[in-house]
């Protein structure tokens, strides 16, 4: 089917504006959009990729879970316009109050994101963290205010290995250290999740071995029109390998519990098997 | 006290302990330690680095943000850092 892809863009850009005053009519709407869009397409994720990932699911459930994929993916895209628009200010006010959990975390941390939910959001969650945050990721959306801050692990091996570095001291210190465990560049381990192959970011692991730190995974969901931050428990362990494989169990079971949560990116990773496996 | 040669003999034992591809031949000077050289990642190269810092007693991390990391600069670095 043909189908308006450039209507569906335009319409996307033309909710931007309103998400940080009206963000109860255009973060709906997106989501509408999203949904509408996946439903015509049939892409972006496609049912039958639901149905590889969880067959579980009955084919019109699988294509259920799709719609709510591509609204996911459209809230998000609204969400990110956002805060580059505007900063992490139209976040903060989405944003439910901390969990039991959340507010039980105490550093020295490992806080282990995964391309989930409204993964975009972390960063109003991490700014309630009581104690120093340094968040490793590709680049950063927004300029982040004191006790978080943001270094970028673009570059070659000496870039990476110096925010490493950086995150080393940082837990020596007694803070937060932030950084996703899933679609980061440089080394990887592969561990099982879904019935596929996943490669976890490395670093987030061998942070763990040598620091002693515990690991967390920090995912964010939609609520509604709000977003709530969620943590699994603490993953300890000096072996890298078995560290990873225990943090991908933790995301398989979210999963399977949401599959609706899954990010187009981690659908693409578990469906596309890795260079060498190749 | 340590000379100079006693020096570049232990930093590059602990640089063949991190990297298979020094193998045991001699290394030049001017190899990366990093891709399209002895092909460290920034894991291992920062974990080299924590080697020679308890090796020696030195600082050596601070070398990851200056220029590229060659050999023969992680050779002097800790040569100058270690009294003789």
């Amino acid at each position: 089917m043909n189908w308006p892809r450039h209507t569906f863009d335009t319409l996307e850009r033309g909710l931007a504006p309103l998400v940080a005053r009206h963000p109860r009519m255009a973060l709906p709407a997106a989501s509408g959009l999203g949904a509408l869009r996946n439903r015509l397409s049939h892409r972006w994720p496609s049912p039958e990729q639901i149905q590889t990932l969880f067959p579980q699911l009955a084919p019109r459930a699988a294509a259920r879970v799709a719609w709510k994929i591509g609204a996911l993916e459209a809230r998000n895209r609204l969400l990110v316009e956002a805060i580059r628009r505007q900063g992490l200010e139209p976040v903060r006010r989405l944003m439910r109050p901390a969990s039991e959990a959340f507010a039980a975390l105490r550093p020295p941390l490992i806080l282990g994101t995964f391309h989930v939910g409204a993964v975009q959001a972390l960063g109003a969650a991490i700014e309630r963290l009581p104690g120093p945050v340094l968040v490793l990721r590709l680049g950063a959306l927004y300029s982040p205010s004191p006790p978080v801050e943001i270094v970028s692990t673009e570059g070659d091996d000496q870039r990476r290995a110096l925010a490493f570095q950086r995150a080393l001291a940082h837990l020596a210190g007694g803070g937060f250290v932030v950084l996703a465990l899933d679609g980061s560049p440089g080394p990887g381990l592969r561990v099982p999740c879904l019935g596929r192959t996943l490669e976890l970011a490395r670093g987030p692991f061998a942070l763990a071995r040598l620091t002693g730190a515990p690991l967390v995974p920090l995912v964010a969901r939609w609520r509604n029109s709000e977003v709530e931050a969620e943590v699994g428990a603490a993953i300890v362990g000096m072996e890298e390998g078995a560290l990873a494989a225990s943090a991908a169990r933790w995301l398989e079971g979210y999963l399977m519990a949401a599959p609706e949560e899954i990010g187009l990116g981690l659908v693409r990773a578990l469906l596309t098997p890795p260079l060498a496996a190749r | 006290m340590k000379t100079g040669a006693q020096i570049k003999d232990a930093v590059l034992d602990l640089l063949r302990s991190r990297a298979p591809l020094a193998g045991n031949g001699a290394l030049p000077d001017d190899l990366r330690l990093g891709a399209g050289g002895l092909g460290l990642d920034s894991i291992a190269m920062v974990e080299l680095l924590l080697d020679c810092e308890r090796r020696f007693g030195i600082s050596a991390t601070g070398l990851l943000e200056g220029p590229v990391i060659t050999v023969g600069r992680l050779i002097a670095h800790v040569r100058d850092a270690v009294p003789q």
